[in-house]
């Protein structure tokens, strides 16, 4: 699916071999670690800073009316991509639906939450709808309504790990994840599934702990300096608004889904895996399952191994600076620096998918005019092409590196200044950190070796 | 399943994406050894 959008040429002409960029990476990592070690002596992203924007624009753009309009949008968005599903053509890059759902709604958000703060929030249908029912409620019983049920602390992220990992199952796994009928189904099945739990446990608390990809791009937006608070919106350090994040069960999983599934998806491009997941399908087809669904576990399997991977490799570094001492246990270590996961996610996403959303972002200038793909011309842009000249591939390859590397050093950086503030002893925190170190040098390695032309 | 021989260079170039990752670690290694053994010594 969208395979166009994800290498659409050769890179020729690197100045140096690709892997070279690796180790120059790698070296920066090392050098931003050095450079934090003595420069960096303080929590400096443990305290809250926050100011609301000047001339009373903060309090105007988290307005009610503001509110309401959004979550109007937001609304008939979700509407208008259901009924393109359900009721337009069948062709995948005809159909408003898949474009809008894997690329819009899943690929250009995450910037515009690093950008802008938590906009998903204020857009979100099922919040927007959650609220209006609510209101209607409350209107006519005359009284606030409690949630039924308190949300269990235990719960904690693992309703969003969960629906994160249902929907890269959907798009990378099921073999129809791309067909508008079977996005519109699974959108109104997601749909059901979120009402229920909103009316169970409250809508706030459905939305900020379990509401997958509320909670999922809450994560992007915590890396943003642009942050509402009291309905007004201000501004904050960059990456200070992960370093409050709550360390509720479940975190870790879900920060390893996100960049578990992004490996995998690079994975299985790569020759490795295209030389094992016949043979690995072939075993489910000799034991009854058509070739369809053999192949569908396979990649289900490659999945799942992705995500285990990657939280395996977390957890080796937290082993590893529990080792060091400062008598913390590896589960809370785990939880304190999971946060420090939310960059290298969005340096995976950014650049694994930068191509995808530049290009395939187009689509939806004549998909707008024609949602259903059956003609119709309503802002007379629906004969838009898209322009695969945007970028090249050598620059495509510079910004995907930027990407890594970015996101690995925001990495290192959130991590050591949780050390910081969670060690006694400096010198301790700087040494528990060698191991989280690794841990950003090996993802900044796999990273670079599957956007890489290695063994492709 | 086929792992081929023939195809070595890609794996030597696979290989040398990670070795940072091996180095790092190795250094880590003997760091962590070194530093248990002073210990023992004090």
């Amino acid at each position: 699916m969208f395979l166009i959008g994800h290498g659409i040429s050769v890179r020729s002409d690197l100045p140096i071999p690709e892997w070279l960029f690796g180790w120059a990476a790698a070296m920066v990592l090392v050098v931003s670690f050095v450079a934090l070690a003595v420069l960096w002596p303080e929590p400096r992203l443990q305290k809250p800073s926050w100011r609301p924007l000047p001339g009373g624009v903060g309090r105007v753009l988290a307005s009610r009316s503001v509110e309401i309009v959004c979550g109007v949008i937001g609304v008939f968005l979700f509407g208008l991509t259901i009924y393109a599903g359900l009721r337009g053509t069948q062709s995948v890059t005809a159909n408003f639906a898949p474009v809008f759902i894997y690329v819009i709604f899943w690929l250009a958000l995450v910037p515009l939450s690093v950008l802008f703060g938590d906009v998903f929030r204020a857009f979100n249908p099922w919040r927007a709808i959650g609220r209006a029912v609510a209101w209607v409620a409350r209107t006519l019983m005359r009284d606030e309504l409690p949630a039924p049920l308190e949300y269990p602390r235990w719960l904690g992220r693992w309703p969003a790990a969960a629906g994160i990992f249902c929907f890269a199952t959907m798009e990378l796994v099921a073999s129809n994840g791309d067909k508008p009928e079977s996005l519109a189904i699974a959108a109104l099945v997601y749909s059901a599934f979120t009402f229920i739990g909103m009316a169970l446990y409250g809508v706030e608390r459905w939305i900020d702990r379990a509401e997958a990809f509320s909670v999922y791009f809450n994560l992007f937006s915590r890396l943003s300096p642009v942050e509402t608070r009291d309905r007004e919106v201000g501004l904050r350090k960059p990456l200070s608004g992960l370093a409050k994040l709550e360390p509720l069960p479940g975190t870790v999983a879900l920060v390893a889904v996100m960049i578990g599934s992004v490996s995998f998806d690079g994975f299985s491009g790569k020759r490795p895996w295209n030389s094992i997941s016949p043979d690995i399908a072939q075993f489910f087809q000799d034991r009854g399952l058509s070739p369809e669904h053999a192949l569908e576990l396979t990649f289900l399997l490659g999945l799942i191994g992705g995500v285990l991977f990657v939280a395996g490799f977390y957890w080796l570094g937290v082993l590893g600076a529990r080792s060091v001492g400062g008598g913390f246990s590896a589960r809370r270590l785990a939880q304190e620096f999971a946060h420090s996961l939310v960059p290298i996610a969005l340096a995976y996403v950014a650049a694994h998918y930068f191509t995808l959303l530049l290009f395939q972002g187009q689509a939806i200038v004549y998909l707008a005019s024609d949602p259903l793909g059956e003609g119709s011309d309503i802002f007379g842009t629906a004969d838009n092409q898209i322009d695969y000249s945007l970028i090249g591939a050598n620059a495509t390859w510079y910004w995907q590196v930027a990407f890594v590397v970015c996101g690995h050093v925001a990495a290192l950086i959130l991590a050591h200044d949780r050390a910081l503030a969670l060690y006694d002893d400096a010198k301790l925190a700087v040494r528990s950190q060698y191991w989280m170190l690794a841990v950003m040098v090996g993802f900044t390695s796999l990273a670079l070796w599957l956007l890489s032309s290695a063994n492709s | 399943m086929t792992f081929q021989i023939a195809h070595a260079g890609h794996w030597l170039t696979t290989i040398a994406y990670f070795l940072p990752v091996v180095a790092f670690l190795v250094w880590l290694a003997i760091t962590q050894i070194r530093e248990r053994r002073r210990g023992r010594q004090q």
